[in-house]
């Protein structure tokens, strides 16, 4: 096994480690929040649960899969070697240590604030700075994927980056855009404050700079799966990518719109005008462009491979699909939750709607639905993909594959649809216990409990789905020389240099960031609010 | 594919209607944002209101405050604090610098014949003080010194005490060791009065007592720390919350708290943070 792919598969591993502990402190937590387990341990128990199941599925799962996708694509789709080997796996061990100073905090009690930096409340210093360690380990990935880019652009002058290779720059732009946000409240602000430094905190900042941060760490987690869209998908049905400007074009329109957007997430807040609500609102509703691009090229893309296979008339075509090859499996059931999802977010995304629906059960559903439904289940499909070319084994059988897609669905979708539910019926989030004796909250016992029955559905998938990988790396080895990126109807030979570079769009980005973001974050200098106590963890 | 010696400035003449037109849609949905966000609805909504243009834009910039579809409801309730404590980050700042060392003095001239030199109180009645949060001290001081909370005795030794001098004597006792739980003596309390601690009780609306008053919970600061407390002590403050004779507890939470708590359950609290320390 080649260096590089050791590399790659020390990323998955820890990635599906980490998913596989937070599955299981998952379904506890549904079971001891329903009528089933009720007075099960405490709230403190609780919310170290959730700080860790947090962590662990948007922290880690998500970091490391990426970091490990994007070598993976960069050696792959530019056919080079890794620039920077060592530097690779340096930020490599420096993402495990932080793993680990954020685990011994959350372990010892001392961090139960949620994967959230909501001041005042403060974990342990080290819960913060393991995480910084993570993000800054991250950002040495970003580098060696700008280098890659770089250095395969100056070997082919005026030739079109691969578009895997294009999407996963974009990603890493995007990713030091959006990190600066979260890194100055931690260092500037929260890290200081837990350490002691400083007796209070302002909270109306701290959020302001989250929210720059929390939006578009979203759509971090969720490009691997629109690059498998565009770049894997159509291949693996047989098929031809639809149009490979539409990719580039979705990859662009995220970096610029998944940034000035996070003030969403404070449409209930104070510190905030309501006209500078407005503009980031009206920007968030550019991001659903790029998803409908999205939808519409791949659907193209798998039309062109059902009519190859013999498919005619109107829908005929999804029915000759090869539902039975697991890539084309999980696209179909992501993009099944992609839209309800998707339709979800149009109303958290409205002023009035999401008043609400604010701080309910409906928001957590949502991020479950959208992240842990159709992105996951892509990182699954990229999983199975990528396992056979990194160890040379071959799946022996696809039924496995199939039940454990299956399977995810069927648990996210039991556990989501009923979880929605109890949002509009004003189920609170973020609490480790409901009082079933009270007889309104008594009525929503047997949706709790539903939900949690989707739960252990999820639990099962996710045991199977190591299970399936482990059972791969047991196997015989296999000749997997078979190719993995889709080729575009029209191969492009050459491409404005605007879609094969971000220079302009990176400009783009600093206007907007500066409209959306300037003056909202200068106010707490020019009037700074009332800071509020620092509590921290004794 | 052949290379032409022109590829790039053919790339360059391709990129610049892209680059034109990319700019113009981004740059004008941001102004047609701006303009409807920040202008139109605000000068539309304000009038609705009341409000001059000028006025509902800024307010919509959030430059003033309030919004702009609305007039600002005056707030003219007169506060009437149960206690003078105020976390102020000047109060902070007292409490951070205080030194256990000149809190010594103090202590030894006045306060250590009750609540004991190294914080472990004479008699049931008193509260044992070592390891107490320092905030926690300093509240109750500083409530006696400005009448909030009464007792013959404290009342007389605070009245004339510094407030930086408090905030020492309360740096003095919080630096005291603190006594660990125990967990074996923990057992001993009824199922009952344990489930009280850790959960509350749902149905009666009574909040765990774990959440505020175990070292590291997420309570206000001022929350002392109910460890290694006198049967006493426990008791008579309890009542007296309950009678509603002591009312320094902000927000009336303890007063709320201990009216509903009955006899047998005051006294199972009251003998659980006795015995649950050593």
């Amino acid at each position: 096994m080649r260096n590089v792919d050791k590399l790659c598969l020390a990323h998955f591993w820890v990635a599906f480690g980490a998913f596989l502990i937070a599955s299981v402190l998952g379904t506890w937590q549904m079971w001891v929040r329903s009528p089933l387990g009720a007075n099960v341990g405490t709230p403190g128990q609780y919310f170290m649960s959730v700080t860790a199941h947090g962590v662990a599925m948007a922290y880690v799962l998500t970091t490391f899969f990426i970091m490990g996708f994007g070598y993976f694509v960069a050696t792959t789709s530019l056919k080079r070697p890794l620039p920077g080997v060592p530097w690779a796996w340096f930020a490599y061990w420096m993402a495990v240590a932080g793993v680990v100073v954020v685990l011994v905090p959350i372990g010892m009690g001392q961090a139960t604030v949620l994967f959230t930096f909501y001041p005042p409340l403060t974990a342990s210093p080290w819960f913060y700075i393991g995480l910084v360690m993570v993000v800054v380990a991250s950002w040495i990935w970003c580098g060696l994927m700008f280098i890659a880019m770089w250095e395969w652009k100056r070997a082919n002058p005026g030739k079109p980056v691969p578009l895997a290779m294009f999407g996963t720059v974009a990603n890493a732009l995007m990713w030091l855009w959006t990190t600066v946000g979260v890194a100055a409240e931690l260092l500037f602000q929260v890290i200081p404050a837990a350490f002691g430094f400083v007796q209070t905190i302002d909270v109306g900042l701290a959020r302001t700079l989250f929210s720059w941060t929390l939006h578009a760490i979203v759509y971090f987690w969720l490009i691997p799966a629109y690059i498998a869209f565009y770049t894997i998908v159509p291949r693996a049905a047989g098929g031809r990518l639809y149009s490979d400007t539409m990719g580039r074009v979705t990859f662009i329109l995220f970096l610029l719109y998944s940034l000035p957007v996070g003030m969403h997430h404070l449409l209930m807040d104070p510190e905030h005008g309501n006209g500078m609500k407005f503009i980031q609102v009206l920007l968030t509703a550019f991001v659903a462009i790029p998803t409908l691009l999205t939808i519409f090229t791949i659907s193209a893309s798998l039309e062109i491979a059902g009519r190859l296979r013999g498919g005619r008339g109107l829908f005929g075509w999804i029915a000759a699909l090869p539902w039975e090859r697991p890539t084309v499996l999980a696209t179909g059931l992501a993009f099944v939750m992609l839209g309800f999802g998707g339709f979800g977010g149009l109303i958290n995304m409205g002023y009035g709607m999401n008043a609400m629906v604010h701080n309910t059960s409906w928001v957590t559903a949502h991020f479950h639905l959208i992240f842990g439904g159709s992105v996951v289940i892509m990182y699954f499909a990229i999983a199975y993909e990528v396992w056979p070319r990194l160890t040379g084994r071959d799946h022996l059988s696809l039924g496995a594959l199939r039940l454990q897609l299956w399977l995810w669905f069927v648990g996210m979708v039991v556990m989501t649809f009923p979880w929605h539910w109890l949002g509009l019926q004003g189920q609170w989030r973020r609490v480790a216990n409901f009082n079933y004796a009270d007889p309104i909250i008594a009525s929503w016992g047997p949706f709790v409990i539903v939900s949690f029955g989707g739960g252990l559905v999820l639990l099962a998938s996710a045991l199977l789905f190591v299970r399936n990988l482990y059972v791969l790396h047991r196997g015989p080895s296999a000749d997997v020389s078979r190719p993995l990126y889709a080729l575009a109807v029209h191969p492009p030979r050459r491409v404005p240099a605007a879609l094969n570079g971000f220079g302009l769009w990176n400009a783009l980005v600093v206007v907007l960031m500066l409209f959306a973001y300037g003056y909202p974050i200068a106010q707490f200098v020019i009037a700074p609010s009332p800071a509020a106590i620092v509590h921290r963890v004794r | 594919m052949t290379d032409h010696p022109n590829t790039q400035s053919d790339s360059h003449v391709h990129d610049q209607p892209w680059r034109t037109w990319a700019t113009i849609a981004v740059i004008g949905i941001l102004a047609f944002g701006v303009l409807l966000g920040a202008i139109v609805i605000p000068v539309v909504q304000g009038r609705g209101a009341g409000l001059d243009a000028y006025t509902a834009i800024c307010r919509a910039l959030g430059i003033l405050p309030g919004s702009p579809a609305r007039q600002q409801v005056p707030d003219r309730s007169p506060p009437t604090p149960v206690s003078q404590v105020v976390w102020t980050p000047e109060v902070l700042q007292i409490l951070a610098d205080a030194k256990p060392e000149r809190g010594r003095a103090k202590v030894l001239e006045v306060c250590s014949s009750c609540h004991g030199e190294q914080g472990v109180s004479a008699a049931p009645e008193f509260p044992h003080l070592a390891g107490q949060s320092g905030a926690a001290i300093y509240k109750q001081l500083h409530d006696y010194k400005t009448g909030s909370r009464t007792n013959e005795q404290m009342t007389n030794v605070v009245k004339d005490l510094d407030d930086s001098v408090v905030a020492d004597v309360a740096a003095y006792y919080a630096a005291q060791p603190k006594r660990n739980l125990r967990l074996s003596t923990l057992a001993e309390s009824p199922k009952s009065i344990v489930q009280l601690v850790e959960l509350g009780d749902p149905s009666r609306s009574i909040p765990p007592c774990a959440a505020c008053h175990r070292p590291g919970s997420g309570g206000p600061i001022e929350t002392p720390i109910l460890s290694e407390q006198g049967n006493d002590y426990i008791i008579l403050q309890l009542k007296n919350y309950a009678s509603g004779e002591r009312r320094n507890d902000v927000y009336g939470r303890m007063r709320v708290i201990a009216a509903k708590l009955t006899e047998d359950e005051i006294k199972g609290l009251a003998a659980y943070y006795r015995a649950g320390f050593h």
